[in-house]
């Protein structure tokens, strides 16, 4: 499918990307460095993920506050189970996503049953589940994860280049962005649930006149969305080796903007895991030259706030001028 | 400032409507695909269908008519299985009885309805807009985008049309994504495509190309049924015409068995049901309105309101009426064009600047735009004048507060005349004054009111009218719009007629007759000249 609309928005957030990246590169020698972009890679694996995530939500028009909560959640589970249980890595990811799936599915249910806007269902479960972390942590970190875990997050693929006694290679934590992305664009684009997505998204009345199933597709899709945050716990665990259960606090603001700065609309229906890719690698381009420029950090919040207003921003405006012009009464020419 | 009232005598009003005519009953043919009788369905207070009876052939193009109100979206709702019609109705289909008609049912025989709005996904590609249905209907998991766009170039194959089935479909015209609409109902198998004002929003080119696909598709055995209201074009394509008016089916006709006047006659002959007032002559001018344009809402719009009087504006819905009410208030600001209070050039560039000026706007949908349902009706009479019952600090009176209420309450004989009701519990007509009351209070020149009577019963309707006509009495200028001619003709001093965004008549209310107005309405300039 060729939709013009789209690619042009996707173009030009990648323009805007190598622009950035070129004007952070002549300011920083540090920041085209093999190893500064593994780093970015590494550190972002879990924003990356999460935002695929959002995007589904967003592409129904709805939005997630509580992904911070939930992936600490997730996170504190996960912690809890390798450091009492096992530090079995694959059972560690069965615990994590159903964890995480069981969140979802909880938020789905409220919003699509119940009828509440995903706004309010989220902040609710967002405070109950924040709440409920510290209860049962006490707000204490969790430590002492198995040594077999601990070497699972260090495991690279291939070496490319020798620091010291540190062999420098991609990631194993960034396979797990890849799983996700090319899952979640194989189901937005081939499977009858995903165009279910942005058929809400485009017209949520046409939608139910034509036969989807609103609610089912609703639950799934928080249900979906709660996976892959379980996943995104494991592999911040993998990363991090502790557990810290505040770390994740205001987290959703950073997701939320990395998927509207890759393109998609807050009114639903516009948006692709392509474009959503580009977004989390500019919002995190821009932090991270922000750093290597020594650019104190308060302005990255701005900067972050600045894009996300003009673009949905343009959204609104370019939606109410479309409304305004479409002609209402055809005036018969004399 | 006004002249004698002048009694009318509608007494004629009767024998003006023309005789029905119903064509013989042919038995059921085996070209029959839709035949219904005995459809009657009662809204609370009103039955919009009574006993409609109506068959549509194999292979026919058939055009449902009627006036605003006459029943015809009714009609439609209870074939598309959307509304379930009065115990006793007979619907067959094919020959074959349909028990009850749920959408399901209706789309399973091949009954497919085009609504004004399409039903269509701006953010996707056509080919999915077209082809996808089957894939939701079948509830196939892994879609087979091959299949999908075979399927959909094959239905744009059939309508003989040309567009390119990987474009978003926001991106084409209004007139392309009707036509994707209708190429996605021959994915359900269409036999009887049912199509409301299907040309309402198309240029004189794109109704040709649209003619052309209806004609296609009734070569290839597909029924159309469609409601226009543009006579021109009806007689252009149509095979037969079935006329609904009050809710009453008055016969199915053949293209030679009518003309527009046949039509109009046919169409209008409603009975007056209302209270005839007296009509008053008046000219001390209070407000004009000069050449007020807009673009896609109204152009070359002029006329005057005097002190006292009704001015009725009417004509079909759509035909930028509202939008014209909405220019005086402020709130859809014209193009171009001027407006004059008492003689002085004034500009409104908002609701606030109206109200200063003494305007007042009733809104049609007096739910939605005009009351806080959750409030008490002493909240929502008071809501437009809470500056003026504030005491020497600034804090709300509230002795002051339920004076005003309670004066309102008498004075439009409010029931049950509770202040602190709340507005949600009271009936259609009782909200509908509380909505008056509150513009009331304002103590206005000039009052806009839009459909006001609309939905609530003829009792209600009746003691609306009779408030209208005293305040016009007490001086107030009243510019109302309002679909229903028998209203029109029962308050209204004077009636001016839109038709397509443009003024199309102007009469008196004392003389004016409905077949007149509807002509206009219909008809507009160009035809009446020609005739």
């Amino acid at each position: 499918m060729k939709l013009k609309l789209k690619q042009n928005r996707e173009f030009g957030i990648l323009a805007i990307l190598i622009v950035v990246s070129t004007v952070i590169g002549l300011n920083s020698s540090a920041f085209f460095t093999v190893e500064n972009l593994f780093d970015i890679l590494k550190s972002n694996v879990v924003l990356g993920m999460l935002a695929i995530g959002m995007l589904l939500v967003i592409l129904t028009g709805g939005i997630d506050v509580s992904v911070g909560s939930m992936i600490a959640a997730v996170t504190v589970v996960v912690g809890q189970f390798l450091v009492h249980v096992t530090g079995n890595v694959v059972l560690a990811i069965l615990v994590g996503t159903a964890a995480g799936t069981f969140l979802g599915v909880i938020n789905g249910i409220l919003i699509a049953k119940m009828r509440i806007p995903p706004i309010v269902v989220t902040l609710g479960t967002m405070s109950i589940i924040i709440g409920l972390t510290l209860y049962i942590t006490n707000g204490t970190w969790i430590t002492g994860v198995p040594d077999n875990f601990i070497n699972f997050g260090r495991l690279t693929i291939g070496s490319f280049y020798r620091q010291g006694d540190d062999m420098i290679g991609l990631p194993v934590q960034f396979l797990f962005l890849v799983f996700t992305a090319i899952l979640t664009w194989f189901m937005l684009k081939f499977t009858l649930f995903g165009r279910g997505i942005y058929a809400i998204g485009g017209s949520r009345a046409s939608a139910q006149r034509v036969g989807y199933n609103l609610d089912r597709i609703t639950i799934f899709l928080y249900a979906y969305e709660g996976f892959i945050i379980g996943l995104a716990g494991v592999v911040h665990t993998s990363i991090m080796r502790q557990v810290d259960p505040n770390a994740f606090s205001g987290f959703e603001m950073q997701v939320i903007a990395a998927v509207v700065l890759g393109g998609a609309s807050t009114l639903g229906g516009y948006g692709s895991v392509f474009g959503t890719i580009l977004g989390v690698a500019l919002f995190t381009v821009i932090n991270n030259g922000l750093i290597l420029m020594h650019i104190p950090t308060f302005w990255q919040k701005i900067v972050v706030g600045i894009v996300l207003i003009t673009s949905i921003g343009f959204d609104v405006v370019q939606k109410r001028y479309w409304e305004n012009h479409t002609t209402k009464v055809d005036i018969e020419e004399a | 400032m006004c002249g004698e009232p002048k009694w009318v005598d509608y007494g004629d009003e009767e024998s003006l409507a023309v005789a029905v005519v119903r064509r013989e009953r042919k038995g059921m043919n085996s070209n029959t695909f839709l035949q219904i009788s005995k459809i009657s369905k009662t809204f609370p207070g009103v039955k919009a269908l009574n006993n409609i009876s109506l068959e549509v052939e194999r292979g026919e193009i058939h055009a449902l008519i009627g006036e605003n109100g006459a029943g015809k979206s009714t009609l439609i709702k209870i074939l598309s299985g959307v509304n379930q019609p009065d115990a006793g109705a007979e619907i067959y289909i094919e020959g074959k009885k349909i028990e009850v008609m749920t959408p399901l049912e209706s789309l399973r025989r091949g009954i497919v309805v085009i609504y004004q709005d399409f039903s269509l996904f701006p953010n996707t590609s056509v080919a999915e807009n077209i082809a996808i249905t089957t894939d939701i209907e079948n509830g196939t998991p892994i879609l087979n985008w091959r299949r999908i766009r075979s399927s959909a170039r094959a239905a744009l194959a059939r309508l003989g049309i040309d567009i390119n089935i990987d474009t978003a479909l926001g991106e084409l015209s209004v007139a392309k994504q009707q036509l994707v609409a209708i190429a996605r109902a021959l994915t359900y198998d269409a036999k009887l495509l049912i199509m409301d004002e299907p040309t309402s929003a198309l240029s004189k080119g794109e109704v040709e190309l649209l003619f052309k696909v209806m004609r296609n598709l009734k070569e290839s055995g597909i029924s159309i049924l469609f409601v226009s209201h543009k006579l021109d074009e009806l007689f252009a394509i149509s095979d037969r015409f079935s006329v609904l008016r009050d809710g009453k089916y008055l016969g199915t006709f053949g293209e030679d068995e009518l003309d527009d006047d046949r039509l109009i006659s046919l169409m209008v002959g409603r009975k007056i049901e209302y209270t005839v007032y007296p009509k008053r002559k008046c000219d001390d001018k209070v407000l004009e309105v000069r050449n007020f344009n807009k673009i896609g809402n109204f152009k070359d719009i002029s006329f005057v309101v005097n002190r006292g009087e009704i001015l009725g504006i009417t004509g079909l819905v759509g035909a930028g009426r509202t939008e014209v009410l909405k220019a005086i208030y402020g709130i859809n600001r014209q193009d171009s064009g001027h407006l004059f209070l008492e003689g002085k050039e004034i500009t409104i560039g908002s609701a606030q600047d109206a109200v200063r000026h003494g305007i007042a706007y009733m809104p049609e949908n007096r739910l939605r735009e005009g009351l806080v349902l959750r409030k008490s009706m002493a909240d929502n009479i008071a809501i437009t004048v809470t500056d003026r019952l504030v005491d020497r600090v600034g804090l709300l009176d509230r002795g002051k507060l339920r004076d005003l209420v309670e004066e309102w309450i008498r004075k439009l004989n409010i029931k049950p005349a509770i202040a602190d009701m709340l507005a949600t519990k009271l009936s259609g007509g009782n909200q509908q004054r509380v909505v008056i009351a509150k513009w009331l209070a304002l103590n206005p020149k000039i009052l806009l009111v839009d459909e006001p009577t609309n939905g609530i019963d003829v009792g209600a309707k009746a003691d609306i009218h009779k408030l209208l006509r005293d305040l016009a009495e007490s001086g107030i200028s009243i510019i109302m719009v309002s679909s229903e001619l028998p209203e029109i003709l029962a308050i209204a001093d004077r009636v001016i007629v839109m038709r397509r965004g443009k003024i199309s008549g102007e009469f008196d209310g004392a003389t004016a007759t409905q077949e007149e107005i509807m002509n206009k309405a219909i008809l507009g300039v160009r035809q009446q000249a020609a005739s």
